[in-house]
């Protein structure tokens, strides 16, 4: 999963923000369930200290102080009742301690001494065994006579506990289904907001410099998505309008090149052919109209270039085997091959149907096995294979040449690029050869890839889309 | 050379171009008028009968497009041979149709625009026979046999097609891009050194057992067959 897609990014903000107001929600009311609980405890705890203060007032002084232990064992019967009664002198006489409950849940003996406060009443908790805890809340007794007594009473606070417990409880079986619709909600909101915006990117995407006259379709809503898709559609305009300029200039200035070309051509072969002028200035004239045909099959390479490129419809569009094209292009080309003892291995089944403009093909054959002759030494090995893979159908021309080096691979398709200026203009061509390759490629819908280890070779691969073998076909249209 | 003249017409802007075409046809031995803009072409063209004319399309005035058409209103005979930049799928049939006999692309060789202007004019300047002679070669057509000296010589079928198609326009000098247009096809275009290895095996065989050498290399355009008039 892509953890930084906005699909994630917005799903992950949406649950973590559910979650922590629950978490938030939940905290809040534990404690305010937790707080309402223990003071009601608390109080009914100080009520009844209160009435043993009142108790002992009344009784202290008249008799002694053994009668107030007994009149509480009588009224309250703390042991029964699982509560913690302590009356206690300043002097620090013991006036009564409740025994230990029937339960047997405390041992009041082992309870922390009384806190003593003069005036205020006051309660605080004080730790059982096993975890529990005990709320005790005191109340000091001031007799007339000055002596101060501190009456205490405790209950253990099991059910306050126990009631939190199940509130927790509560609430973290709610947390599955919590964290479920938090992520599921979140799901379903984004999916409904991001579907528009995953339409307009897949139009995108097959927009290329080879259909950028289509358009992007525009959702009428008036939301942002329409906006986005507006605006994306004046940029692809922007880009359309840059790419025909660009081309018409290439095809205009190759177009304007042609007059001149005539004419230079035109001159000095009359010249060249001329046999009353003497040898060395034929000579030179011949090396002058030399580069004046260089000339012009760059100018024509650039045109049909621009043409290609502009999508310009091909002379003829027709069903026909590739494997056959190239098994044929490859003998014509046998002897080019044969003057360097190159060896053109030619492999692959027959019957690998393309469609398509038969002769602009049998161009990208030739030019990219020529590339291959060219940058292959003597004694080396060319192959050639055509297969079908898929709905696709391969062409692979492969050398064990001199190979490209990797910081030159990704340009090699560009106009005019040479690997090594020097040595490839000495053996010809403009540069255009797999400009027009791939040109061609792009107009068939296909592509071409190239793949290269320096000293070792490299290999150019075709994919073009496969299809059925028409009825119509000619077998017999190459020449032999 | 026939002794009726051959009346021709050009129409093209280029002076240039015009003068050097002009020149050569001249040379030869065509009658040729020039016209620098489509309305004197198209009023020339009216009035006097030419064999052929030779029209470029992007004129001032009247354009080449409409010349054809009005021409092929007026019933005109004469063959018409499109010279132009432009080679759009689109321009050639629309041309065509509107009465073009053949086309040719800027920039072109002179050589390639003199075969199309005899093949045109029903004139083919070489032996239409079965057989080629060219000094002591001979190539026969029908039974593709070369023979040189009353020799015997092999060839592969490509080195045959190479050798027939000097030997049918011997004298004249073949571009490299009308060789290879001719013998292969256009999608060898940008591949002309294949030409000069097929003319080295050709001359391996053709030319070095024997003394005098039948083909020559004219540097710069092309190859010619014929016995070496040089000094």
């Amino acid at each position: 999963m892509n953890t930084r897609s906005l699909r994630f990014q917005l799903i992950g903000w949406y649950a973590g923000l559910l979650f922590g107001l629950f978490g938030l929600l939940g905290v809040s009311t534990y404690w305010a369930l937790r707080t309402s609980l223990a003071g009601s405890l608390k109080e009914n705890q100080l009520r009844r200290a209160r009435q043993i203060g009142q108790l002992l007032r009344e009784e202290v002084g008249r008799q002694d102080e053994g009668i107030v232990g007994r009149e509480v064992q009588a009224r309250y019967a703390p042991d029964l009742n699982d509560r913690f009664v302590r009356i206690a002198g300043r002097d620090g006489g013991l006036v009564y301690l409740s025994p230990s409950p029937k339960s047997q849940s405390f041992d009041p003996a082992a309870l922390p001494p009384p806190k003593w406060s003069e005036e205020a009443e006051g309660a605080r908790e004080v730790p059982l065994l096993g975890g529990r805890r005990m709320l005790l809340a005191g109340h000091p007794v001031k007799m007339p006579g000055g002596n101060l007594y501190l009456v205490e009473v405790g209950a253990p606070m099991d059910e306050v506990q126990a009631d939190l417990r199940h509130w927790l409880v509560f609430l973290l079986a709610m947390l599955p289904i919590v964290a479920a619709t938090a992520v599921g909600g979140g799901y379903v909101l984004v999916e409904r907001a991001l579907a528009p915006v995953d339409r307009i990117s897949c139009s995108a995407e097959r927009i290329s410099s080879q259909n950028l006259s289509e358009r992007l379709p525009v959702p009428h809503t008036g939301d942002e998505l329409e906006r986005l898709s507006v605006a994306l559609n004046h940029m692809i305009e922007r880009l359309d309008a840059a790419f025909q300029h660009s081309r018409r200039f290439v095809a205009d200035a190759s177009h304007e090149l042609r007059t001149p070309l005539t004419i230079v051509r035109g001159e000095l072969e009359s010249f060249v052919t001329n046999d009353q002028l003497r040898a060395e200035w034929r000579e030179r004239l011949g090396s002058a109209l030399e580069e004046v045909d260089r000339l012009a099959s760059i100018v024509e390479g650039l045109f049909a270039i621009s043409r290609l490129d502009a999508g310009e419809a091909a002379s003829e569009w027709v069903t026909f085997d590739l494997a056959q094209l190239a098994a044929s292009t490859a003998d014509q080309m046998g002897l080019l091959a044969e003057d360097k003892r190159i060896q053109v291995i030619c492999t692959g089944v027959r019957g690998v149907w393309v469609e398509g403009d038969r002769a602009r093909m049998k161009q990208v054959v030739v030019n990219l096995l020529d590339n291959a002759i060219k940058y292959t030494p003597e004694g080396g090995a060319v192959s050639l294979k055509v297969e079908a893979e898929d709905g696709r159908a391969i062409l692979e021309v492969a050398d064990n040449g001199v190979g490209i080096p990797p910081e030159a691979l990704p340009r090699v398709f560009e106009r005019f690029f040479r690997v090594d200026k020097a040595r490839s203009r000495g053996q010809g061509g403009a540069g255009l050869g797999l400009s027009i390759v791939k040109s061609i490629c792009a107009a068939h819908h296909g592509r071409v890839e190239v793949s290269s280890e320096p000293g070792r070779g490299s290999r150019f691969r075709v994919e073009l889309p496969r299809v059925r073998p028409s009825a119509s076909h000619d077998p017999s249209q190459d020449k032999p | 050379m026939a002794v009726t003249r051959m009346r021709m017409l050009l129409v093209e802007d280029e002076r240039k171009v015009a003068d050097f075409v002009a020149r050569g046809l001249r040379e030869e031995r065509f009658a040729v008028d020039v016209a620098y803009d489509g309305t004197v072409g198209w009023e020339m063209a009216s009035r006097r009968q030419y064999d052929l004319i030779i029209l470029d399309l992007m004129l001032p005035g009247i354009n080449g497009t409409e010349v054809l058409r009005r021409l092929h209103q007026q019933g005109s005979t004469a063959a018409v041979l499109v010279l132009t930049a432009r080679d759009g799928i689109n321009d050639k049939v629309e041309n065509f149709e509107a009465g073009a006999d053949d086309y040719l692309t800027k920039p072109f060789a002179f050589e390639e625009l003199l075969m199309r202007v005899r093949a045109l004019l029903r004139r083919p300047p070489t032996n239409r026979g079965s057989t080629l002679r060219v000094a002591d070669l001979e190539v026969d057509r029908l039974t593709q046999q070369v023979r040189r000296a009353g020799k015997r010589i092999e060839l592969t079928p490509k080195e045959f097609a190479l050798l027939e198609y000097l030997a049918a326009h011997a004298g004249q000098v073949l571009s490299r891009t009308m060789i290879v247009e001719h013998v292969w096809d256009e999608s060898f275009e940008n591949l002309t050194n294949i030409v000069d290895v097929y003319v080295r095996h050709l001359r391996s065989k053709v030319d070095d057992p024997f003394p005098i050498k039948l083909i020559r290399t004219v540097r710069g355009a092309g190859y010619s067959v014929g016995e070496d008039k040089g000094p």
